[in-house]
């Protein structure tokens, strides 16, 4: 086990906006994962009331660095909501999701649906490639351009 | 009582609606588009949602986006505040099928108020005073030139959906009437999409004199005076005051049982205000009815000692109003700060703010949003604060005033505030006597 890999890759996770990274190489698996504090950035003077603040993701695209020789990095795709709205896995209550992690999606697949207003709008992938995350639980209120989805595009 | 409000609107007056709801322990939603997620509504909000890109249009202006965030937070009532769509019919409408209470007036309140020529004539059924005119839209020209002629000239034509000084036209003669008629028609079709068209007898440099009221479900309607907004550039509101310099007890009293009239004859709920205008011989006409909260209630609120956005939460939630009005005490003046620089023709000034320091001591109250290092973000309106002063009578709200505006630095952008203090030494705004031509005849020294 090279320690000072791991200590790379735990300085990477840890300063960057990665917030899970999984290697695997010669049978060797390491797993790093960050608690996402959501916290909204404020940059006048602190105040502390009791805020429930639906989180805010940047724009910037999440950039991956898979190990310190050098590999070629992957870049995310974020799926944003266009609308506010309640944030759905599956057509129907029963039925099952559009999409699980690992799952390979085209453009115009549908990845979930947004429902305000009564209306139900399914939100569909405008690239192709691998879900890698889902950062939204089913049935919870999202906010316009919160991100959705990582898409690793093919 | 509501268990939580959703303020649908931004900057100061969003801040002003989370105040009340504080105080009377109900929960807020505020919302921002991306350009607003810094701002302090949405920092003392209980909740924020984003709801959506900074064009007005997409956001604030975006119906489904701002139902969808109510019922995503479950929140039981909308206060939509002053402008974007706090008279929009649509609205009020959506949101009462969507079941969450409109903090104002029913969809059939705002379009019969909306409809300035049907108010008109409302109030003048009911013996408000109201300018002499054409009774409703002038069919044709020769129809309009008979009523001209028993009116009298100088009279104005103008646009029946109209606003903003669009679709308007001032006719000094007889011989004028034809082409103002048809120019008129052209710019209303144009800018409403209806040319229908109405006339009025001009009068010329009015005073503006609004008087607020609020009315309840039961029927209770009240006045809380008059405010005199006459300091006006471009028929936009600079500087407000209550009582207004040209009122005396009789004229109050009058005004403000016309304007509990017209509210009553048409069971007016919520805080509302009569607009008049005042000619040389302190005669009144009903100009329109504001189915809202105006930018400028606080200059009330001083001198009457009534919280009129707590007034209006109270009456939705199916109370009585709470603060009758008593006499009015002392005198209150408005001076809206904007980003604008008054020695460039009141430029606009978006930017960065480096440096701020908020007047403070007594009577001096500010209704701001900004803050320190914040950004004013270019896409909205350019007033970024209210300093409100009081003092025991006009002069003395005046000196309160200069003290105030003196000690008020902004810096980063171009304010306003050198103008205010201009204005306070004009003789003939400190001797109360000046009209809505005031502004018109003053000029902004560098």
């Amino acid at each position: 086990m090279d320690l000072n890999l791991i200590k790379k890759l735990v300085r990477i996770v840890d300063t960057s906006g990665v917030t899970d990274l999984e290697i695997e190489e010669n049978g060797l698996k390491v797993k790093i994962a960050k608690k996402i504090r959501n916290s909204q950035i404020i940059t006048q003077p602190q105040f502390a009331p009791q805020s429930i603040v639906l989180p805010h993701t940047s724009s910037e695209k999440v950039e991956e660095t898979v190990n310190s020789t050098g590999e070629s990095a992957a870049v995310m795709h974020e799926i944003k909501s266009p609308i506010v709205g309640t944030f759905y896995r599956a057509p129907a209550p029963d039925a099952d999701s559009y999409v699980q992690v690992g799952d390979d999606v085209a453009v115009g697949t549908v990845l979930c649906i947004v429902e305000a207003m009564k209306l139900m709008n399914e939100i569909e992938s405008d690239v192709s490639g691998k879900i890698v995350k889902v950062l939204v639980e089913n049935g919870k209120p999202v906010e316009y351009n919160q991100t959705l989805f990582l898409i690793q595009p093919s | 009582m509501f268990n939580k409000i959703l303020i649908a609107n931004r900057g100061e007056i969003a801040l002003r609606i989370i105040r009340s709801c504080k105080e009377l322990g109900i929960k807020t939603v505020a919302i921002n588009s991306e350009a607003d997620a810094d701002s302090l509504h949405v920092t003392f909000a209980d909740e924020a949602v984003c709801i959506g890109p900074p064009a007005s249009k997409d956001s604030y202006l975006k119906i489904p986006a701002l139902i969808s965030a109510a019922q995503v937070t479950g929140a039981d009532a909308i206060h939509p505040g002053y402008g974007f769509l706090a008279e929009n019919a649509s609205f009020s409408e959506i949101c009462a099928e969507s079941n969450i209470k409109f903090i104002g007036p029913s969809p059939q309140m705002i379009r019969s108020m909306g409809d300035k020529a049907f108010a008109k004539d409302t109030m003048r059924k009911n013996g408000v005073p109201v300018i002499p005119g054409s009774d409703g839209l002038i069919p044709d020209i020769s129809e309009g030139k008979k009523i001209a002629e028993e009116i009298g000239y100088p009279v104005i034509i103008k646009a029946s959906a109209g606003g903003g000084g669009k679709g308007m036209r001032i006719v000094w003669t007889d011989e004028e009437f034809e082409k103002a008629f048809q120019t008129a028609q052209t710019e209303a079709e144009a800018s409403f999409g209806n040319p229908e068209v109405y006339l009025e007898k001009y009068i010329e440099n009015p005073r503006h004199v609004e008087i607020q009221v609020l009315g309840d479900m039961f029927g209770n309607v009240y006045h809380y005076g008059e405010r005199d907004c006459s300091v006006q550039r471009r028929h936009q509101k600079l500087i407000e005051e209550s009582p207004s310099p040209a009122l005396d007890i009789q004229l109050r009293n009058k005004m403000g049982e016309a304007a509990v009239l017209g509210a009553k004859s048409v069971n007016y709920e919520g805080a509302g205000t009569i607009e008049f205008l005042l000619d040389k011989n302190k005669n009144f006409y009903f100009m329109e009815m504001n189915t809202r909260i105006q930018v400028e209630h606080p200059v009330t609120e001083m001198v009457y000692d009534v919280d009129l956005i707590r007034q209006q939460i109270i009456v939705a939630a199916k109370r009585k109003v709470e603060t009758k009005p008593q006499k009015p005490n002392g005198h209150s003046i408005e001076f809206r700060i904007n980003a604008e620089d008054p020695s460039k023709n009141f430029r606009p000034s978006p930017g960065k703010i480096t440096s701020l320091h908020f007047p403070g001591g007594f009577g001096v109250r500010i209704d701001s949003h900004i803050y320190q290092s914040y950004s004013i973000p270019p896409y909205y309106d350019s007033l970024i604060a209210k300093l409100i002063v009081w003092g025991k009578n006009r002069e003395h709200a005046i000196s309160r005033g200069i003290r105030a505006l003196e000690e008020f630095t902004v810096e980063g952008i171009k304010t306003t505030i050198p103008f205010h203090l201009q204005v306070l030494q004009d003789s003939r705004f400190l001797s109360g006597n000046f009209d809505t031509s005031f502004l018109d005849k003053f000029e902004f020294k560098e």
